[in-house]
């Protein structure tokens, strides 16, 4: 990884908590942008590149899931991670949906975080890293992917993928013909403590059916094995 | 906050489904009402036509069986009237647990989210000065967390002191100097640079209420002013006089105001702000002021900010 700091969003909208979090993540070597709201964070998104985004999960105009939207439309290789202060299970699983890289429950403590910053700017390197079978356009399906810009176009039209629909696809990708069991992707895509179920990979799956099968009712390129998982067929 | 998530799915077709039940009970009832009533029908006219071949009189069986159609229609409307309000009855029953578990659950999220926000605050700078980084800025951001915690937990105990029946002492209170002076140290440890202006029109009767309610309520309104204006500098303007036989004190500040619905401040579960607060501190505000026999509405002020008259009765 790179030795320049790191640029971090962070948005949160209690001063305190702002201030604090954000000098000490400068403390620890990140340049810090922050914004108390949906609308700043809007902006400087817009305005700037981030390497990760601290999201707070309730902001007065919006909440955190509306900035990661906006974030994988507009910048898809940047790694993001929920801070909330509810933690409750349908919280969690909207944050895993949405591609969060990880979700934390407030109060935590500032060095668990600063693992699970690196942790998850760590898999968003290695993601951005091509293998033989992922470097530039990879034909899956009707979808031409780039796995380094995170986007799957499918009829010219570029579609922005998350950190985990590509980690997904790309594990898919790598080992054509294979079948890949639902605990080998999840211990793969996912981080052990953010205890996402079978399901979440069944929904990512049926996500990036829409993306790449002509007919998602019908798949053909990634095909359920009863009982097992996916596997990925070659066209 | 963001509650339109998987929760919210969950209710919304929970909803549909309990008004998908209740459209084919009520059709269900109306069917059944139907069926019964052409039954009877039907077997009244073959007891009459019976009548007539046994040699009965047929206007005599007319009528009787004019008499037992009029009877049917009643009894089986009054039946069916009785089954519908009863169903009607218990759906909205349902409805309404449905909306307060909704609304309770809402409010402990957000009790949670006011709870949790200042403890992580302290925690973070807590580590700080134990890793050796104390500054001004971090103490003093420290005490304003625990004043928010203690805030926090003194309007929960209240709560649930008030919900359970606990009562005031009332006592006749002179507001001048009482409310300035109050109001003074409410406003500086609430809001460094707050500016306050506080007037008591002359000669005013003293007011019936609880010293400890008074101040909680002016607490709350200040609270409110200073986190949810959303101005840099919070102008609060209260004035006291007379009104009737009682005593109006206006309350107003600089803020952004409220654009909702008045009326909804002030009740339990009921916020202004989507992500900040409880709804806590005003409903307070209006237990408050109902304990000590008075009243209070929330408006706009002539500014637009956020403004709250408090209508007291005058000591006997």
């Amino acid at each position: 990884m790179s030795t320049l700091p790191v640029p971090l969003l962070v948005v949160e909208d209690d001063p305190n908590v702002a201030s604090t979090l954000s000098e000490r993540l400068r403390g620890s070597g990140f340049t810090v942008t922050h914004a108390p709201n949906v609308a700043a964070a809007t902006a400087a998104i817009e305005g700037g590149h981030f390497q990760l985004a601290l999201l707070d999960v309730g902001l007065p105009d919006g909440s955190g899931f509306d900035v990661a939207r906006t974030l994988q439309h507009r910048s898809p290789g940047t790694a993001i991670v929920f801070l909330t202060a509810y933690g409750t299970p349908d919280d969690r699983i909207q944050g895993l949906e949405l591609g969060a890289d990880d979700y934390v429950t407030k109060p935590f403590v500032f060095r668990e975080l600063l693992l699970r910053i690196h942790n998850a700017l760590r898999r968003a390197h290695e993601l951005q890293q091509p293998s033989a079978a992922t470097q530039g356009a990879v034909r899956i399906g009707r979808a031409t992917v780039d796995f380094a810009r995170f986007t799957a176009t499918v009829d010219g039209v570029a579609h922005p993928l998350t950190h985990k629909e590509s980690a997904v696809l790309r594990l898919l990708a790598e080992r054509p013909g294979v079948a890949i069991t639902r605990d080998e992707i999840l211990d793969r895509a996912w981080s052990a403590d953010e205890f996402p179920t079978q399901r979440t990979v069944d929904n990512f799956i049926v996500r990036l059916r829409r993306l790449v099968e002509q007919d998602p009712a019908h798949p053909r390129t990634i095909r359920s094995i009863r009982g097992v998982g996916y596997l990925f067929e070659a066209s | 906050m963001d509650r339109k998530g998987a929760l919210s799915r969950q209710q919304a077709r929970q909803s549909r489904l309990v008004a998908a039940l209740a459209g084919i009970w009520l059709l269900l009832i109306l069917l059944l009402g139907g069926w019964w009533a052409t039954i009877v029908i039907r077997q009244a006219t073959r007891v009459a036509q019976l009548s007539i071949a046994i040699g009965g009189s047929e206007a005599q069986a007319l009528q009787e069986l004019q008499e037992t159609q009029r009877m049917l229609f009643w009894e089986s409307s009054t039946f069916l009237l009785l089954l519908l309000t009863l169903s009607a009855a218990l759906f909205w029953f349902y409805w309404r647990d449905m909306r307060r578990a909704r609304g309770t659950q809402a409010f402990f999220a957000a009790l949670t989210h006011e709870l949790r926000t200042p403890l992580t605050s302290v925690r973070l700078q807590t580590e700080a000065i134990a890793e050796g980084e104390p500054s001004p800025e971090l103490v003093e951001r420290l005490l304003a967390d625990t004043h928010r915690l203690e805030s926090q937990i003194d309007k929960t105990l209240e709560l649930a002191r008030l919900e359970g029946g606990g009562s005031l002492a009332e006592q006749a209170i002179r507001l001048d100097p009482w409310l300035p002076r109050v109001l003074g140290t409410i406003v500086g440890t609430e809001g460094d640079d707050a500016r306050l202006e506080a007037t008591v029109e002359p000669d005013l009767p003293p007011i019936a209420g609880d010293t400890a309610a008074v101040q909680m309520i002016l607490r709350n309104l200040v609270e409110n002013s200073v986190r949810h204006g959303d101005v840099a500098h919070v102008a609060i303007e209260v004035q006291a006089r007379r009104d009737g036989d009682g005593v109006e004190v206006r309350y107003a500040d600089n803020g952004r105001g409220f654009d909702g619905e008045h009326e909804r401040l002030g009740r339990l579960f009921e916020r202004g702000d989507q992500s900040r607060g409880t709804g806590m501190g005003l409903y307070l505000v209006r237990v408050l002021m109902d304990r000590m026999g008075g009243r209070v509405s929330f408006g706009k002020a002539q500014g637009g900010g956020f403004e709250a008259r408090l209508s007291f009765k005058a000591s006997a």
